[in-house]
């Protein structure tokens, strides 16, 4: 049962992008899009999806759409003027370091939510995980702590939240 | 050190400059075609689909499909047995090879091997997505830029990356195997070749004259694929073509990621003679 619901779950994935892909809802495509969902849910389901139950929640779905205009329109935003503003000051205040920063959700999705978020934003890139100890590395332009729970603060606690609602 | 890198930077400007302006000045030949060559062009774009001249037209609005598997058919067939005698060569060379056919038998676990989880989950969610566009390719050649050889190439990126990321241990464990993508190649090739010559069996089936690589009926061959199914425009054999060119495509091209990836200990031991299967 679960992995016919994981099938169906990518085999929805798969329906939406090849219509959007197409750009037509022709019969022909109509057709040909339940074939290639049919094909790639059978083939890859088990593969992508472990918990079909949460891939298929419309209400995580939702967070997600939010999330994404959360990111692009706050968190970015907020990101680029931070570094546009050390470019152009001619004193450049840099402080750069790396430094560690833990996260509590379990799912690997969830903790690959977090760190392209942490690595997407300027000024702050991943440079390593440690799955064991559940901490990311972070690479920080300006490192104002270097204390773990206070980086986080600054870094991650925002995706976490919106992460843990999508994938946990 | 720094003068060389800056007389580097200067020959190449250079060359560019001079290339560029020999070429404005007529140094590549003449910019317009010939007269006659303008005729065939005309002729292609006037009959890839025209529904008024069932006898000449491929039924195909993608004029590039349209000439690239009906009008010069033959042409694009020796094209795709230039690139699988390349595969095929890859496979001669590591015959005896079955990567890393002994660690199949062990268990093991996805964190073990290969790269980060991060990379490991984007590769999980783009593989549906990337095959989604990669299907949707090679069904829209006829009707669209793109076609089999697009879409399985495309198909085949993402298959890489779940080899390379996922180490092929794993992919060996999860079913891409030297054997799996060989078979499926195969079916590929073979559909090729069956498709280059449905219409000659119809021919023969029906009583009546027909070629290889006919795709509408023509004036003395009246027999051919049907253009529409149901409704929906298919182009005759365009669509079986991009359908099987896709599927060797991916799997021909997956093929030769598996065996270079194979470690080198590997296949010297059996180029040695030690061990053999």
């Amino acid at each position: 049962m679960k992995r016919v619901l994981a099938s169906v779950a990518i085999a929805i994935l798969t329906f939406i992008i090849y219509i959007i892909f197409s750009g037509s809802v022709s019969p022909y495509d109509l057709l040909t899009a339940c074939a290639a969902a049919v094909l790639v849910g059978a083939l890859t389901g088990t593969f992508v999806v472990a918990e079909p139950a949460k891939a298929l929640n419309p209400l995580r779905a939702c967070h997600a759409v939010k999330y994404f205009f959360r990111y692009m329109l706050i968190d970015e935003v907020r990101a680029h003027t931070d570094v546009i503003k050390r470019i152009v000051s001619p004193r450049m205040p840099i402080n750069p370091g790396i430094v560690k920063v833990p996260y509590y959700v379990n799912t690997d999705y969830a903790m690959t939510l977090i760190a392209n978020s942490i690595t997407n934003t300027p000024g702050t890139v991943v440079v390593d995980v440690d799955k064991e100890k559940k901490c990311l590395f972070v690479h920080w332009i300006d490192v104002k702590t270097v204390k773990p729970e206070e980086a986080r603060e600054f870094i991650s606690r925002v995706f976490e939240e919106h992460s843990k609602k999508i994938f946990d | 050190m720094k003068y060389e890198r800056a007389l580097i930077a200067v020959a190449i400007v250079v060359f560019i400059l001079v290339l560029s302006y020999a070429v404005t000045l007529g140094a590549m030949g003449s910019t317009l075609p010939p007269r006659d060559l303008r005729l065939l062009a005309k002729l292609y774009l006037w009959l890839a689909i025209n529904p008024w001249t069932r006898n000449l037209t491929v039924m195909s609005p993608e004029a590039v499909t349209s000439i690239v598997w009906d009008f010069r058919g033959l042409d694009t067939f020796f094209e795709t047995a230039v690139l699988y005698l390349a595969i095929i060569g890859t496979v001669a060379i590591y015959r005896g090879v079955y990567a890393s056919s002994k660690s199949r038998e062990v268990p093991i676990s996805e964190d073990e091997v290969g790269m980060s989880p991060i990379a490991k989950s984007v590769t999980k969610i783009t593989l549906p997505i990337v095959i989604a566009v990669a299907v949707a390719i090679a069904l829209h050649g006829h009707l669209t830029p793109g076609g089999g050889f697009q879409g399985g190439s495309t198909a085949a990126v993402i298959l890489l990356l779940v080899l390379v990321v996922f180490s092929l241990q794993y992919s060996i464990r999860m079913g891409i195997t030297k054997g799996s993508t060989l078979a499926l190649r195969s079916a590929g090739l073979l559909g090729i070749a069956v498709t280059s010559i449905l219409v000659l069996i119809l021919g023969l089936l029906v009583g009546c004259q027909s070629f290889i690589f006919q795709n509408q009926p023509k004036a003395y061959a009246p027999v051919g694929v049907p253009a529409f199914l149901d409704g929906m425009l298919v182009s005759g054999t365009l669509i079986l073509f991009n359908i099987f060119e896709c599927l060797a495509v991916a799997a021909g091209l997956t093929l030769t990621f598996i065996l270079v990836l194979t470690h080198e200990e590997e296949i010297r031991s059996v180029m040695k003679g030690d061990r053999h299967e």
